[in-house]
C-alpha cells in the first residue's frame, strides 16, 4: 500500500511538472470525479475478485441498469423509481451470475463473459438505437454536481469505501469471503457455506454495478445502449493496480480506490499532454498486463518461501 | 437406441435449428440463403479452429476479435498505400502472429491466467487499431481483394474454399502430427508430456501463436467482405468462436477436442444468426441468443457428465 | 535366475528435513525374479524406489547395473539404464489412443514431413500388447480403459523403452480380483523374459503367490531378505513392526465412556466405502487403522460431509447429518485434515484469521465482528495450545508444521467442537510437537469431547487409543479393544491374508 501511495505522489509530481493545466483545482477535482466513477463501477468487482471469482459483466450490467433507470425515471417522473430499476437490474444480473457459477459450475470467466454478451444484446434490443436524455438537475447533481466544492461522486465514493470497509472488516460475511478467496476448499471444510456465500457475493457485485449505473447516468445525463462497455477495462485495471490479487483472498476496496486514482491520473495526464484518446484502451491493456504480472510474480514468490 | 447416444448433441441442435427456421423464417431454406450462411460462417471458422486447440489446452483467447480488427486495418492500410495483396497479407499475418506469440509467452512462460492476459492484449490490439485509424474505416483498398473475395472456384465461393482448406490443415495437424498429439496431451495430462521429455512449453506457446496467425489470416476474408478495414469490425467474434467450439463438443478439461464438432458449432452459430436475421430480429438479440446457446451447451454438457 | 544381479542398490541413505527416510539400505534385484518389497507405511519403500528411478538423489550410496557402477541422477538416466517404474498415478493422456500413449514423445516419423507413421505406431504397439497378452484395440482411447487396462498400458510403455527392471508400486490397489489374476499372468510372463520385477505390496497373498524373494523394510532399514518358502505371514508381520515408543503419550485411559456422540451406520459412499459402521463415545480416543488405500480418509470425509454418501446414516449427538460440512460444523464436529496446508489452512492468511475461520458464527452470532473479542479469543487459544509465533498476525505459511497443526486444532476449539476427527495429525511433525498434540487430545477427551484419529504410525495409535477400528479395502473389518490393541494385531487385520 505504501508503494502505491508513493506512486500516486510521483505521478502527481510528474504531471504537475509537465503540464500547466494539471495542478489546477478544476482539473484535480475532475480527476477525483472520474476516479470516483471508476471506483463505484469497480467496487462490486473488487469483492468478487477477493472471493477468487471474476465478473466480466460489470460494464454491461452497469450500462443496462443505467438504461432501465433512465426509462423508469422518464416513465414515472420519480427519481426513486430510477434507483429501484437500476439496482433491481443489477441484482438480477448478479444473482444469475452467482447461480451459473455455483449451481451450473460454469467457470466465472466464461459465465460472466457470456452474460456480458447477453446483456449487451438485451441492452441494444431494449434501447432500439434510441438515446434517453434530459434529466432533472437534482438527479444530474449526483454525477455532475458539487457539494461544498467537492464533487458529489467523491462523497459517494467515500460512502462506498466506508460501507465496503465495514462489510469486509466488521461482518462475519466479509471475513468468510476472504477465507473463501484464500482457499475455497479449506473454507468449505471449515464449515463455511461456500455456495451460498458466492451467490451472495455475485448478487452484491451486481447490485453495486446497478447503483454505479444510476450514478453514471446522472453524470452523462443520457443513456444509450453500450454506455457501460468502456468501463470494463478501467474497472479491472483499478482493481489490479490496487493490489487485489486475482488469486483471491487479499486486497480490498481501499486498494481499488488508489488504483482508480492512479489510472485516472495516467489517463488524465495523457489527455493534458495532447495524446490522442484512442491510445487509452491500449494503455489500459498494458497496465492490466503489468499489474497481473506483478500479482503472479508476487504470489509465486510467496508460495516458494512457504 | 445406443447408437443415438453416440451422435453428438450439436448435430441434433443443428438439425433442430434448421427445421425450426425452415418453418418459421420465410426465405431461410433457399439455396442462396444457405450458401450465404456458409460464406458468413467462413471467417468464424478460421477463428474457431485454433480456438479449439486453445480450449483443449484449458486456455482461452479473448483477444482474437480485437486482433482481427487490427490485422484487418493493417491489411487495408497496406493495400491503400499501393502495395500488393501478398505484401498486405504478409503484414496481417505477421502482426497476428506477434500477438499470438505474446499471448502464448504470457500464459505459458509467465503463468498468467489466460483470460486476464488476453483481455489485456485485447485492449492493446483494439487500442492500436483505434490509434492507427482514429476510429474511422480504412477504405479504398483497390480492386484486387474484392475481386478475389467474390471469385468462385469450380462454383465454390472463395471464402468457403478458404474455410474448407484451413479445416483440412487443422484436421491434419490435430490428428496426423506429433503437434496434434501434444495438444491433446497438454490439456489431458501435461505431466505425461514432461515426463516423456517433450518440451511442452514450446508446443503450448505455439497453440496461442497459431490463434494469432489465424486472426491475421482471417483479415483476408473480413476485409474482402467489407471492402475496407475497420477497427471494431470483428468485436465479439471471439465469443462466437468460443461458443461454437464448446457447443461443438470440445471440453474445457481433459484435452477432449473434436474438430468436426467445431465446424458443426460454427454452422449452428451461423444458422442461428442467419435465421434470426431472416426473421428480422435485431442483431442485438442475436448476440443475446448466442449467449443463451453457450449457456445451454454448457448445461447439457454438465448434465451429460453426471450420467456415467 | 542368473547369478549377476541386474541392478544393485548399495548402502543407500536418504534424509529429509526432520526425518531419516533410509538408513544404509541395500537391495539386489535379479533378472527373471519377482522381488517383493514389504513394510509398513513410512518404512521407506516409496523413497527407495523413487531413488531407483532417479526422482530423488540419495545422500549416500551407489548403484550397479549388471555388476558395473553407474550414476542415476535423473529419471532420464534411469530410463536409459532400463529401469522403469509404474506408479499409482498413471501418466496417460485420456483422449489419445493406446498406441499414441505408449509412444508419447517417441513417435515414428512418416514419409510426409511432420506426419506420424501410424501404421508402424500401431503395429509396434500391437506387438507389445500381444507380448503382455492384452487384447485391447490399440486404437482405443485411454479414457475408456479401466484402471487395470490403463496399468497394462503403463507396463507396455515401459517395455517399449526396453525396460529390464520394472518396479511396480501397489499395482493391485485399485483393481478387481479377476484383473489381479491377469496382472499376475503378465508378471510371470515378464519374469520369463528375464526382466527383474520389484513389486511393492502389502497384500500377503500376493507376496506368497508370485514372490521369489522378499525384502522387509522397517523404519528406513533393511531388516530381512528371505524367500517366501522360508517364512510365514506371522514372521513377516513381526519383522515389520517393533519400533520402540520412547514417550508415553497418554497417561489415563478412558474407563467410563460417556454417551455415544457419533454413530455411523452401514455407510456406503461415492468414494467406495461399503457398509461401514462405527461408534464414538464422549471421553474416548478411538483409532482408525489400516494401510494406505484402505479408505480411512474417505470414511472420515464422508462422515464430516465433505464427500457424497450414497447409503447409510450418520448420527451426530442424536441428529442425522445430511452431508454438508457446514451442517456438521454447526453441530459440533471438526476435521483436522490430512493435508493441513491445502485443506486445513489458508496459508496466506494470518494465524488470527485461520483460527477464527470455523467459529465465526459461533463467536459472533449476529454477524458483527469485533476485533477485541476476536483478538482475545485468538490469544487465549495461542496460549492454551502453546503455538509458537511472534505474532498472531503472521501468515500461517511461515509457521512450522507442528504449529500449523496447532492452528488448525485451535480453529476447532474456537468453533466449540465436541467431536474431533484427526487425519494423520502427527505426519511431518517433530517429536516434541507430537507429544503436545497428543496431550491436547487427552485434555479434550478429559473435558468430555470425543476423538476419532487416523494414523499410520502404529506405535502412536497403540499408545494413545482406547480402542480402534481397522479398515481394509474400503470396509471396516474389525474392532480392537484396549487389551487387544497391539501393532501386530492391527497389521494382521489390515493386510489381506490367505
Amino acid at each position: 500500500m505504501k508503494y502505491r501511495l508513493i506512486g500516486v505522489a510521483l505521478i502527481v509530481l510528474a504531471l504537475g511538472l509537465s503540464s500547466h493545466a494539471f495542478a489546477t483545482p478544476s482539473n484535480l477535482l475532475n480527476v477525483l470525479r472520474q476516479a470516483s466513477l471508476i471506483f463505484l463501477s469497480a467496487s462490486g468487482l473488487t469483492l468478487v475478485i477477493v472471493g477468487a471469482g471474476l465478473d466480466l459483466s460489470v460494464g454491461a450490467n452497469l450500462g443496462l441498469s443505467a438504461c432501465f433507470a433512465a426509462a423508469a425515471i422518464k416513465a414515472t417522473g420519480t427519481l426513486s423509481s430510477g434507483f429501484a430499476a437500476g439496482v433491481a437490474c443489477g441484482i438480477a444480473v448478479g444473482l444469475l451470475n452467482g447461480l451459473m457459477v455455483t449451481k451450473l459450475r460454469v467457470p466465472p470467466f466464461i459465465a460472466t463473459y457470456g452474460m456480458l454478451w447477453m446483456l449487451y444484446g438485451v441492452n441494444y434490443w431494449y434501447m432500439k438505437g434510441d438515446t434517453i436524455y434530459g434529466f432533472p438537475p437534482d438527479f444530474r447533481a449526483l454525477g455532475s454536481g458539487d457539494l461544498l466544492g467537492v464533487p458529489i461522486p467523491v462523497y459517494l465514493m467515500t460512502i462506498g469505501l466506508l460501507a465496503g470497509g465495514i462489510f469486509t472488516r466488521y461482518t462475519t460475511y466479509g471475513h468468510e469471503v476472504y477465507a473463501i478467496g484464500a482457499n475455497a476448499e479449506a473454507a468449505r471444510l471449515s464449515g463455511i457455506p461456500v455456495g451460498s456465500r458466492l451467490i451472495l457475493l455475485y448478487t452484491l457485485s451486481g447490485a453495486m454495478a446497478g447503483l454505479a449505473g444510476v450514478i453514471y447516468l446522472a453524470r452523462l445525463n443520457s443513456a444509450e445502449a453500450g454506455i457501460g462497455s468502456p468501463l470494463l477495462l478501467p474497472a479491472i485495471a483499478a482493481v489490479l493496480i490496487g493490489g487485489t490479487s486475482l488469486f483471491g483472498g487479499s486486497g480490498g476496496l481501499a486498494g481499488t480506490l488508489i488504483g482508480a486514482i492512479i489510472l485516472t491520473l495516467v489517463l488524465n495526464g495523457m489527455n493534458l499532454l495532447g495524446i490522442n484518446s484512442n491510445w487509452q484502451p491500449l494503455v489500459t491493456g498494458v497496465i492490466i498486463l503489468i499489474a497481473a504480472l506483478i500479482d503472479s510474480v508476487t504470489r509465486r514468490h510467496a508460495e516458494l518461501h512457504a | 437406441m445406443a447408437s443415438l447416444a453416440r451422435v453428438p448433441g450439436v448435430a441434433f441442435l443443428l438439425v433442430a435449428l434448421g427445421i425450426v427456421f425452415s418453418i418459421f423464417a420465410h426465405g431461410f431454406a433457399t439455396l442462396s440463403n444457405l450458401l450465404n450462411i456458409g460464406i458468413q460462417s467462413s471467417t468464424l471458422l478460421l477463428l474457431a479452429l485454433p480456438m479449439t486447440f486453445i480450449i483443449m489446452t484449458e486456455g482461452l483467447d479473448l483477444s482474437m476479435g480485437a486482433v482481427l480488427g487490427l490485422t484487418g486495418v493493417i491489411l487495408a492500410s497496406v493495400l491503400v498505400a499501393g502495395n500488393s495483396l501478398i505484401a498486405a497479407f504478409g503484414a496481417a499475418l505477421g502482426v497476428g502472429l506477434a500477438f499470438g506469440i505474446a499471448n502464448g509467452l504470457f500464459v505459458v512462460k509467465l503463468g498468467l491466467p489466460p483470460f486476464v492476459t488476453t483481455l489485456g492484449t485485447l485492449g492493446i490490439a483494439q487500442g492500436m487499431a483505434l490509434v492507427l485509424t482514429g476510429g474511422e474505416s480504412v477504405a479504398g483498398i483497390g480492386p484486387a481483394l474484392p475481386k478475389l473475395y467474390a471469385s468462385k472456384w469450380a462454383g465454390i465461393p472463395f471464402s468457403i474454399l478458404v474455410a474448407l482448406s484451413m479445416y483440412a490443415v487443422f484436421h491434419f495437424l490435430l490428428y496426423y502430427t506429433r503437434f496434434g498429439n501434444y495438444v491433446f496431451a497438454i490439456g489431458g495430462n501435461r505431466e505425461a508430456l514432461v515426463l516423456a521429455g517433450v518440451p511442452a512449453g514450446v508446443f503450448h506457446v505455439s497453440v496461442y501463436a497459431l490463434a494469432g496467425l489465424m486472426a491475421g489470416f482471417a483479415a483476408l476474408l473480413l476485409t474482402g467482405r467489407m471492402n475496407s478495414g475497420h477497427p471494431t469490425a470483428a468485436m465479439g467474434m471471439e465469443f462466437d468462436a468460443i461458443a461454437a467450439v464448446i457447443v461443438g463438443g470440445t471440453e474445457r478439461q481433459r484435452g477432449n477436442g473434436w474438430l468436426p464438432g467445431t465446424v458443426l458449432g460454427v454452422l449452428a452459430v451461423g444458422v442461428l444468426r442467419n435465421g434470426l436475421n431472416v426473421m428480422a430480429l435485431p442483431s442485438s438479440l442475436q448476440v443475446a441468443s448466442i449467449g443463451l446457446l453457450l449457456i445451454a451447451a454448457l448445461l447439457i454438457d454438465s448434465i451429460r457428465r453426471i450420467k456415467p | 535366475m542368473t547369478s549377476t544381479p541386474l541392478v544393485e542398490m548399495r548402502h543407500i541413505s536418504k534424509a529429509f528435513p526432520g526425518v531419516q527416510a533410509l538408513k544404509d539400505v541395500s537391495l539386489t534385484a535379479y533378472g527373471s525374479e519377482v522381488h517383493m518389497l514389504v513394510g509398513q507405511n513410512g518404512a521407506g519403500k516409496s523413497t527407495l524406489i523413487k531413488i531407483l528411478c532417479g526422482a530423488y538423489r540419495p545422500n549416500q550410496g551407489e548403484f550397479l547395473v549388471h555388476g558395473k557402477p553407474v550414476h542415476i541422477e535423473s529419471t532420464r538416466d534411469a530410463r536409459r539404464l532400463g529401469i522403469a517404474v509404474i506408479f499409482q498415478e498413471f501418466s496417460l493422456v485420456p483422449y489419445l489412443d493406446i498406441a499414441q500413449n505408449i509412444f508419447l514423445g517417441r513417435e515414428f516419423p512418416g514419409r510426409v514431413p511432420c506426419t506420424i507413421d501410424r501404421g508402424r505406431l500401431h503395429s509396434e504397439a500391437r506387438r507389445i500388447l500381444d507380448l503382455l497378452g492384452m487384447d485391447a484395440d490399440t486404437r482405443a482411447k485411454a479414457h475408456r480403459l479401466g484402471v487395470a487396462q490403463q496399468q497394462m498400458v503403463e507396463i507396455a510403455k515401459a517395455l517399449s523403452q526396453d525396460a529390464r527392471v520394472l518396479v511396480m508400486d501397489e499395482p493391485t490397489a485399485a483393481i478387481s480380483d479377476r484383473e489381479i489374476e491377469t496382472l499376475f499372468q503378465i508378471v510371470r510372463k515378464l519374469r520369463g523374459e528375464g526382466i527383474a520385477i520389484i513389486y511393492i505390496s502389502h497384500r500377503m497373498r500376493e507376496v506368497f503367490e508370485i514372490g521369489d524373494r522378499i525384502t522387509v523394510l522397517r523404519d528406513g532399514a533393511n531388516v530381512a531378505s528371505l524367500r517366501p518358502s522360508e517364512t510365514t505371514l506371522d514372521e513377516l508381520v513381526r519383522l515389520m513392526v517393533g519400533r520402540e515408543v520412547d514417550t508415553t503419550y497418554r497417561t489415563r485411559f478412558c474407563e467410563q465412556p460417556g454417551e455415544t456422540v457419533l454413530d455411523v451406520k452401514a455407510l456406503d459412499t461415492k468414494s467406495g466405502i461399503r457398509g461401514a459402521s462405527l461408534t464414538v463415545r464422549s471421553g474416548e480416543i478411538v483409532g482408525l487403522a489400516g494401510l494406505v488405500g484402505a479408505g480411512r480418509t474417505e470414511l472420515v470425509r464422508a462422515v464430516f460431509g465433505a464427500d457424497t454418501v450414497i447409503r447409510g446414516e450418520i448420527v451426530l449427538k442424536g441428529r442425522n447429518l445430511n452431508g454438508s460440512p457446514a451442517e456438521a460444523v454447526t453441530l459440533g464436529m471438526g476435521l483436522v485434515p490430512e493435508n493441513r496446508k491445502t485443506e486445513g489452512l489458508a496459508l496466506m492468511r494470518s494465524v488470527h484469521d485461520n483460527m477464527l475461520a470455523a467459529g465465526l458464527r459461533q463467536l459472533f452470532p449476529h454477524g458483527w465482528y469485533t476485533f477485541t473479542k476476536a483478538r482475545k479469543a485468538v490469544e487465549g487459544l495461542i496460549q492454551r495450545l502453546r503455538v509458537v509465533t511472534t505474532s498472531a498476525r503472521r501468515p500461517a505459511r511461515l509457521l512450522s508444521g507442528g504449529n500449523q497443526q496447532k492452528v488448525v486444532i485451535g480453529k476447532w476449539l474456537n468453533a466449540g467442537s465436541k467431536v474431533f476427527i484427526f487425519d494423520e495429525p502427527t505426519r511431518g511433525i517433530d517429536v516434541g510437537a507430537k507429544a503436545e498434540i497428543y496431550k491436547v487430545m487427552e485434555t479434550l477427551v478429559a473435558e468430555g469431547a470425543a476423538v476419532l484419529v487416523i494414523s499410520s504410525e502404529l506405535p502412536e495409535l497403540v499408545a494413545v487409543c482406547d480402542r480402534a477400528y481397522v479398515l481394509r479395502n474400503k470396509a471396516v473389518v474389525g474392532e480392537l479393544s484396549r487389551k487387544d490393541l497391539t501393532e501386530e494385531n492391527i497389521l494382521r487385520m489390515a493386510m489381506q491374508h490367505g
